[in-house]
């Protein structure tokens, strides 16, 4: 009884902090600025027909980055003004389970094979990495960031955060990650013969996550529906299994 | 009507997160709550068997402006810049080739394993 208080008090006075940070002159400012910059990064990025380059991730970044070098804003305070855009990657997750239901019947018919492709890719991914990371001797902190490069960031943040990683770096491994993989598919695949729309798709979206997902939807459609299989299977896995083994 | 619809689907989210958070608070769990609120809701979508409307609507929103939502996130890493440069020529290589040859090993090894499955 007393623990569920406890918890209720902790999710509700998280929940007053951020609206009172946003409930501000500043926290409305920038939160102005933000959703305006990824106005028309979003005008960008489909202009460009969806180059993973110019994703508008990293164009709201660099420009919101640029005004806070101007306004001499630390990112301690923006990430305080900008609370509410991080509380929202909560309810964010969840949604994902939308996805995974539409394309429930896909993982059902494909069975047994999907399901190990992707434990391979969720595996190989992070332990190549954690082991390039390893061999340069970066400290704990950094190596177990590593291990959650290829899942969905929202489930990254969260999980780096409960293996000793640091969610912020979390976020930008992942998505460097996954400009990297969108680049470099395309190639990869013809260089290893891989044809079938299905593997191309799975392995995208389990390596990958979102990023590699909207590759996998340029690709095709069933390259698209498998990503999106590949990354929910893959972030759940990923998500339960390293934090009950680290 | 539209609008009703969306918002009660996206009451549906928020609430599956806030109910995984706090079931995590109270088991002292070392999962995600955002996840336990995931397996929540994928797990009431396959037991109702019907088209999500609602949740569909609310969670479309979030789902195709995901990428704002990272912002706060990344401009953080300017708290950790130091360590980054420190480690910038082992981090690159961890990002970059190693995602390639993950990336490629799964695709082969997938290819191969559903060729098996259902042979064309």
């Amino acid at each position: 009884m007393l623990r569920a208080q406890l918890a209720v008090n902790q999710i509700t006075s998280r929940f007053a902090e951020v609206v009172s940070s946003t409930v501000t002159l500043n926290g409305m400012v920038w939160l102005a600025i933000t959703l305006a910059f990824y106005g028309v990064a979003i005008k960008i990025f489909r202009a460009s027909k969806g180059h993973p380059l110019v994703h508008p991730l990293s164009i709201t970044t660099i420009a919101v980055a640029a005004v806070m070098w101007l306004c001499n804003v630390s990112a301690a305070g923006y990430r305080e003004y900008a609370s509410l855009l991080h509380w929202l990657l909560g309810p964010a997750t969840v949604a994902l389970a939308v996805p995974m239901y539409n394309q429930w019947q896909n993982i059902r018919q494909l069975g047994a094979p999907l399901i190990i492709s992707v434990m391979v890719g969720g595996a190989l991914a992070p332990l190549l990495a954690w082991a390039v990371i390893y061999l340069t001797n970066a400290p704990m902190a950094i190596q177990m960031t590593m291990l959650v490069k290829s899942i969905t960031s929202p489930l990254a943040m969260e999980t780096g955060a409960a293996i000793g990683g640091i969610p912020a770096l979390a976020a930008v491994f992942v998505i460097l990650t996954g400009i990297v993989g969108a680049l470099a598919a395309p190639l990869t695949y013809r260089l290893l013969n891989v044809t079938m729309p299905d593997a191309q798709g799975v392995a995208l979206g389990a390596v990958c996550h979102a990023v590699g997902t909207s590759k996998a939807l340029q690709m095709g459609e069933v390259q698209g529906a498998l990503a999106t299989v590949g990354l929910g299977l893959n972030g759940i896995l990923t998500a339960v299994v390293l934090p009950v083994i680290l | 009507m539209h609008v009703t619809s969306t918002l009660t689907g996206w009451l549906i989210i928020v609430g599956c997160y806030l109910v995984g958070e706090f079931l995590v608070l109270v088991t002292d769990l070392p999962l995600p709550g955002a996840l336990i609120g995931l397996l929540l809701l994928l797990g009431g979508l396959l037991l109702r068997q019907r088209p999500p409307e609602m949740v569909g609507r609310g969670a479309q929103p979030l789902l195709s402006h995901m990428s704002v939502l990272f912002v706060p996130a990344v401009i953080g890493v300017g708290l950790f810049w130091a360590e980054v440069r420190e480690n910038a020529l082992g981090i690159a290589l961890a990002l970059v080739a190693t995602t390639i040859v993950a990336l490629g090993a799964t695709a082969w090894f997938a290819q191969r394993l559903i060729k098996a499955k259902r042979p064309d």
